[in-house]
């Protein structure tokens, strides 16, 4: 009887099972990082788009503004936040943004790109935009 | 204080924890009180929303930066 017992546990028996992988949890996490490191880039990346926008505004609305001339006089009278938002702010969110991709693009293992971007294009957005706030204020 | 105070939900952090409330009601009083300041001290509505926006997009980026702490704090825990 207990033979029996032991050969009937032993047919139930199979294979040990991991129903998630390690590695999926750690990508898991990562991207989860990334998506909560493209939010705060796009929060703070919106101060200095919306003085764009309202430059791009008044160039439009009055004569002779041009949106370099009212970046260059919002620079001379507020010289530390304009640097602040225009180049430290841009800096270190393309450099934050950078490193998600890099992280998830390494876990992933360099296998499928077109799903790497699937991930990140938010990430990939902000450093876009990034991009663009500071070539407008360098130029 | 049982962390994360936050989560993510599309474009917004949404507090989960009565920390995470008391943030977002003092944010959301500094955006009034806000409001009212620059409202006495600008004399047209495009002058009061310009700024305004710029104040409230300040206020929600510090909110925002809050939040990420956070959650980046209780991962790490």
């Amino acid at each position: 009887m207990e033979q029996m017992n032991f050969e009937n546990t032993l047919l139930n028996m199979s294979k040990p099972q991991i129903e998630e992988l390690k590695h999926q949890d750690m990508l898991e996490h990562t991207i989860i990082k990334a998506r909560d490191t493209s939010l705060l880039s796009w929060w703070w990346l919106s101060i200095p788009l919306y003085v764009i926008a309202a430059f791009c505004m008044k160039s439009f609305f009055m004569p002779g503004a041009t949106l370099s001339t009212s970046i260059h006089e919002f620079s001379n009278k507020q010289h530390y936040l304009s640097i602040l938002l225009f180049i430290i702010v841009p800096i270190a969110f393309i450099l934050l943004n950078a490193l998600s991709i890099l992280k998830i693009y390494s876990i992933f293992g360099g296998v499928s790109r077109l799903k790497v971007i699937e991930e990140t294009w938010f990430n990939l957005l902000m450093i876009v935009l990034s991009l663009l706030i500071l070539i407008t204020y360098l130029i | 204080m049982p962390l994360p105070w936050f989560k993510r939900s599309g474009l917004f952090f949404v507090p989960t924890t009565l920390i995470g409330w008391l943030l977002l009601m003092a944010a959301l009083a500094y955006a009034v009180y806000t409001f009212i300041q620059i409202n006495n001290e600008n004399h047209s509505v495009s002058d009061t929303l310009m700024n305004f926006v710029f104040s409230l997009l300040i206020i929600g980026a510090v909110y925002s930066l809050i939040a990420f702490i956070s959650i980046r704090a209780s991962k790490t825990k």
